[in-house]
């Protein structure tokens, strides 16, 4: 490489592997620096490891495809139908109409020209123009999520973002909730809380230690233990002050809970001043202290402590300072010492959720520290086995501590997610925590944050082992439990599962692992590598269950990209995941104002535009359908193509696309209730039952509109352009009112589009009417001049809405959907009482004991699956008794 | 010490979304819900207008005498050979009918040809036409679409061209009463637009009905096209089989008991395919002429939605189910075991 002024003096460098900076790596300390990206682009390891982000389709488009196949095998059925009859038509009558003058014998080919021409009218039974609202539609929910006030993260101003459009329906019908934990669940923001000095709990009645009186107190009187408890926690780390221009200190640091202590030090007038290379100058009350810093023993995963070996500059004295997890430094005690009060602070702290780290240091005299430095230079610089030999050195001078204490760092919870993780499950939410911390922090964060109920209620089963066959073991011996408390008791059954057993679980043990994951509505999978994250979402897929992945980090990007839905945290481990997921937010609270209002609201919406759009198809293709039957099955339509474009494009089109502004019930009974959530996540706005609801209301309409209007168009005013024009504002008038039946809140702009829709089709045919050259001419004048016109309107109107609305009513009424039931409490405005889980597996069940009435576009879905051997009908089974804690009240 | 967060926020703060109703979703709305009330009181509302209107309809419908003669099979002097007959040329075609008049009938007075059986709205027929043709001189040889009546056989156009315009009614009516000929109207019963704009008045029917295979009615050749009315409401084509057109108007009024004496010139031939011929002599309302469905219907709904909002308020009365009552919810079910 080489750098031009006024950088350097054409100087030339070359670049190896030490100039490389590898891809996540933070360059400090300087001011500017200059480089090249090398190795970039698909072809290395981060890019291949990222895996192919899949194109994602909804539970609702691949709905909407079902049914579209559906119209697809009915409109053929229909063509060869109506094709046969046609052509029998034309051999039996139509020769004999001479007017007609068929040829007396037409080639073979001529028997497919009538089947065609119904083809080609049938044409429009299939909505195109349901493509384009739908994505008119879906990229208004996406810029709904985007808009949100409320789901921008206070302290950031990060806003949410739907990056993905074509997914806002998924997130009404999530049903497994796969999340990160640190980051995602927690600040990623680790605050030293409380600590244990030789004996003595700091912090434990203000919650936080740096204002306990008793600590600063001791600080500033200078006791002992104290103080070398502090400077532990101030020099035995890796963290790099920074002096800022105005004076004040930051630290820059590698990990986490370093930052927190040295941060937590310096609150205690224990500031880590500067770094010069391996000397530290820190300063006590005022007074500074130097310190060279020998070696450092670096932690690994294994060793889980770290050390180093300082010598105070004034007094020559060397000590070796050490932190690191509780069980590795607790045995390194000297002989003598009582470790069991620290054991015990360890244990009460870990109950609290807290992390916890041991303090330790040991005087070293100069010759022991001679000795074992060369010993040390020597490991580090072998070739062979270089980490075990390390370890094993430095296991020689970490030996007979002082314990000096126990230090709990918290990392917060975020806000809202105990209350936003119940509330969801509330909703039938089933939530999975995979994490790639140790087993006792992730249990301890589970239960802080809802996961699991505390016992007795929440049993928590362990998976482990070591080999295949105490893997397979313990499997075999928590599906039994999970088994029988599932169908018997109502407890909270979770299982819990670290990488390694995960991995033979996985590999060996797939189907009774599945079975598991189905039974069970909680799971802690710790340790576990993202691709191992990758493959559990993988595994609910294949069990057909919506899933969405939420996490913060790099490590999380696999499995966001796996799950049906993907939502990245914008948090503090970068934008990675955020970048490759479908929806980011900045909060993990957000996530339930995600799912339940924008997710819910979109699945209702788009349910009701798509089976609307057949609905309007279906109808004016019943009518062509039946005048075929009038017009000698010779297919003529009796449409022109100008009303036939306009209908499907504009007319019909333009008030349904308004419904993405409907809100069945409001935000705030939503939250409530989030029980009602339900009926998304079981697809009961739009199935097959439902669709059968919208076919026969279609045809229902057009035999209602066709009837009419031949009938009140017959004889001298059967016009052929009179009588379709009748028909189509029929049409027009009746579809007014249906999405005036179907919408539940009427805004400003739904009145708009629906009436104004209906003045449109006036002015537009006016318009058209007007040209001498368009077949229409003059047509609609006249039209609109007659009493009768406007008669057969009114009545077609009242014909085809009357049954609908009593029938809609006897349900709304009798046979009330929670929905409803909802609206009407809405509506009421007192307080409502709910309570209970609503149990995610009784789902089969749920649907039979509702009724079918196919007129009504609401009616409950079939069975949607049958997955392993538990579903059992027995499902209106208390969740349990009136008396429990999960009774509550919620006004 | 906080070391990233705060420099990254204050970029994004400038990305915060503006508030307003519509962004949030929180447009004012009305929420209508069907409470029995509002839909009781819905269906006693159509009820109310519904019957007084179909009561008016019907009455209105009444009050237009009508008479219908079916005379296709009557016209026919020997049953067996109807093709035969109408098929030579020939033959004597005229027919004397007899109708009387059941009531007073007010001018004007309509009289109208109705078909039976007969597909004006055939797909083949429907298409073979050119509008063009008939109001524009320079597009006299467009006969693509007429086929096959587009060209005589030695390739010229035939104006007007097409099957609708090739099978022109061509039955004609004479009404005498009491041996004194009753005039019957023919102007002015096309439409106005018609006569204006769709028929041009440069152009004159050019090689029409020449061929060997002769259709419906002949037009003289000397008269333009916008004057050509029968033709013009013949091909206003018919959306359903059985259809009236307007054959003319009499302008006088007829009393009751009146015997109208029709002379038929029976030549349009719909015996081949069982089609019915029928005269028809009726006067109208603001409802058209006589038509009792819309009547009738606006009754069926009126009671109709009358006996359900009979049906809701007897079941909101003995079998009351308050709305919203959080017991019906099913996750609250559970816990009232």
């Amino acid at each position: 490489m080489r750098l031009f002024p006024p950088f350097l003096d054409n100087d030339i460098f070359p670049l190896t592997i030490k100039n490389t900076l590898l891809q996540s790596c933070y360059l400090r300390n300087t001011e500017w620096a200059c480089g090249v990206a090398v190795y970039t682009g698909n072809q290395t390891k981060l890019g291949m490891c990222r895996g192919i982000a899949e194109p994602k389709l909804t539970a609702v488009d691949a709905m909407v495809d079902k049914l579209t196949g559906a119209i697809f095998v009915f409109q053929i059925v229909v063509v060869i139908v109506l094709g046969i009859a046609g052509n029998v038509f034309k051999d039996k009558v139509g020769r004999k109409l001479w007017y007609v003058q068929y040829p007396k014998e037409g080639p073979w080919y001529e028997l497919l020209v009538i089947p065609l021409r119904f083809e080609l009218l049938c044409s429009i039974m299939i909505p195109i123009s349901i493509k384009v609202s739908l994505d008119l539609a879906k990229s208004l929910y996406a810029k709904f999520i985007d808009w949100d006030v409320e789901m921008v993260d206070p302290e950031t101003g990060i806003r949410s973002n739907a990056a993905n459009q074509a997914i806002s329906e998924d997130l009404g019908q999530v049903e497994y909730i796969l999340t990160d934990k640190t980051g995602t669940l927690t600040e990623n923001q680790m605050i030293f809380k409380r600590c244990c000095i030789s004996g003595r709990f700091y912090g434990n009645e203000s919650g936080d230690a740096l204002t306990d009186a008793q600590l600063l107190n001791a600080v500033s009187t200078g006791s002992a233990d104290v103080i070398l408890f502090l400077k532990v926690m101030a020099i035995c780390n890796t963290v790099i002050p920074v002096r800022s221009k105005s004076g004040t200190i930051s630290y820059k640091a590698l990990s986490q809970d370093e930052e927190a202590l040295v941060c937590a030090a310096a609150r205690l007038r224990m500031v880590l001043e500067n770094k010069n290379g391996n000397i530290l100058d820190i300063n006590l009350n005022a007074s500074p202290l130097r310190y060279e810093v020998l070696d450092t023993l670096e932690f690994t995963s294994d060793r889980k402590r770290m050390s180093v070996v300082v010598r105070e500059c004034q007094s020559g004295e060397l000590f070796i300072l050490s932190k690191g997890a509780d069980e590795t430094i607790l045995p390194l005690t000297y002989s003598g010492q009582q470790v069991r009060t620290f054991a015990e602070a360890v244990e009460q702290y870990a109950q609290m959720g807290l992390r916890t780290l041991c303090l330790a240091w040991r005087k070293l005299e100069e010759d022991e520290y001679q000795e074992w430095t060369s010993m040390f230079k020597e490991a580090n610089s072998t070739l062979v086995d270089r980490e075990r030999r390390v370890a094993e050195v430095c296991q020689r001078l970490e030996r007979d501590f002082e314990i000096l204490g126990v230090a709990a760092i918290e990392d917060r919870l975020q806000e809202g997610v105990p209350e936003t993780i119940e509330t969801l499950r509330k909703a039938g939410i089933n939530f999975w925590m995979l994490t790639g911390d140790k087993m006792s922090t992730a249990i301890q964060i589970a239960l802080s944050c809802n996961f699991v109920s505390p016992e007795p209620k929440g049993q928590l089963l362990i998976i482990d082992g070591k080999t295949e066959d105490e893997v397979c073991r313990s499997l075999e011996r928590v599906l039994l439990t999970t088994r029988i408390t599932e169908s018997e008791s109502k407890q909270d059954v979770a299982f819990v599962v670290d990488g390694w057993a995960l991995e033979i679980a996985l590999k060996h043990y797939r189907k009774p692992f599945t079975e598991l994951a189905i039974l069970s509505r909680t799971a802690i999978c710790c340790r576990v590598t993202p691709s191992q994250k990758a493959q559990l979402v993988e595994l609910l897929k294949l069990c057909d269950y919506r899933t969405l992945a939420i996490g913060d980090g790099g490590n999380d990007v696999r499995m966001i990209q796996q799950a049906d839905i993907g939502v990245g945290i914008s948090g503090r481990e970068g934008l990675q995941a955020a970048r490759a997921a479908d929806y980011s937010i900045g909060k993990f609270r957000f996530l339930k104002r995600l799912i339940l209002v924008h997710g819910r609201y979109s699945y209702n919406r788009t349910a009701f535009l798509s089976q609307y759009s057949f609905y309007k198809s279906l109808l004016i293709c019943f009518i062509q359908i039946f005048f075929s039957f009038i017009s000698g099955v010779s297919g003529t339509s009796l449409f022109n193509t100008v009303s036939l474009m306009a209908y499907n494009v504009f007319y019909t089109s333009v008030p349904v696309l308004f419904s993405v502004l409907d809100k069945d019930l409001s935000e705030r009974t939503v939250m409530q209730h989030p029980q009602i959530l339900f009926d998304c996540q079981s697809g009961r706005l739009l199935n097959p039952s439902t669709f059968a609801g919208w076919f026969g209301r279609s045809l229902f309409h057009a035999i209602v509109v066709f009837v009419i209007t031949i009938h009140s168009y017959a004889f001298e005013k059967s016009e052929m352009e009179e009588v379709a024009m009748v028909v189509v504002s029929g049409c027009i008038w009746l579809q007014a009112f249906v999405v005036a039946l179907e919408t539940n809140s009427f805004t400003i702009f739904q009145h708009l589009a629906i009436w104004g829709n209906l003045v449109a089709f006036y002015a537009i045919n006016w318009i058209v009417s007007s040209i001498p050259t368009s077949g229409m001419y003059t047509t609609m004048f006249r039209l609109c001049e007659q009493p009768s016109y406007w008669i057969t309107m009114i009545l077609i109107v009242a014909t085809g809405m009357c049954p609908v609305l009593a029938l809609k009513y006897l349900r709304y009424t009798y046979r009330p959907s929670r929905i409803n039931i909802l609206q009407q409490l809405e509506r009421l405005g007192g307080p409502i009482q709910s309570s209970g889980i609503i149990e995610p597996k009784s789902r089969s069940s749920l649907d039979t004991d509702s009724v079918h009435e196919p007129l009504l576009s609401e009616s409950p879905s079939a069975t949607r699956r049958s997955v392993g051997p538990a579903q059992r009908s027995d499902s209106f089974r208390s969740q349990s008794p009136p008396d429990s804690t999960h009774t509550r009240k919620d006004n | 010490m906080i070391p990233d967060g705060s420099s990254q926020a204050s970029n994004k703060i400038s990305k915060k979304p503006t508030y307003s109703r519509f962004t949030q979703q929180d447009l004012p709305a009305w929420k209508p819900i069907l409470t029995p009330a509002l839909v009781i009181a819905t269906l006693v509302c159509l009820a109310i207008i519904f019957i007084p209107i179909g009561l008016f309809s019907l009455s209105a419908s009444k009050n237009v005498v009508e008479v219908v003669d079916r005379y296709d099979d009557a016209c026919i002097p020997s049953p067996n050979q109807k093709v035969g007959y109408i098929k030579d040329p020939a033959t004597n075609k005229t027919c004397i009918r007899s109708i009387t008049i059941p009531k007073k009938m007010r001018k004007p007075i309509y009289v109208y040809y109705q078909l039976d059986n007969f597909y004006q709205n055939h797909r083949r027929y429907v298409k073979s036409r050119s509008d063009r043709q008939l109001w524009n001189p320079k597009a006299e040889s467009r006969t693509t679409q007429c086929d096959p009546e587009g060209q005589t056989g030695d390739g010229k156009p035939i104006v007007p061209c097409g099957l609708v315009a090739w099978s022109l009614f061509n039955d004609t009516y004479m009404l005498s009463k009491n041996d004194a000929a009753l005039p019957i109207n023919k102007k002015d019963i096309a439409w106005r637009s018609d006569r204006i704009h769709k028929f041009g008045e440069n152009i004159y029917p050019k090689n029409f009905q020449n061929g060997t295979l002769i259709g419906g009615g002949k037009l003289d050749e000397s008269i333009p096209m916008n004057q050509q009315e029968d033709l013009m409401v013949w091909m206003r084509t018919a959306a359903l089989p059985t259809f009236r057109k307007l054959y003319g108007k009499i302008e006088t009024d007829l009393e009751a008991n009146e015997k109208i004496t029709v002379t038929i010139q029976n030549n349009y031939n719909t015996y081949s395919f069982h089609g019915k011929k029928k005269l028809v002599v009726s006067t109208a309302t603001w409802i058209g002429g006589k038509n009792d469905f819309i009547g009738r219907m606006y009754m069926a709904v009126g009671g109709t939605s009358l006996v359900f909002a009979i049906i809701f308020s007897l079941l909101y009365v003995f079998k009351p189910r308050p709305l919203g009552n959080p017991s019906y919810l099913s996750w609250n079910k559970n816990n009232t075991i």
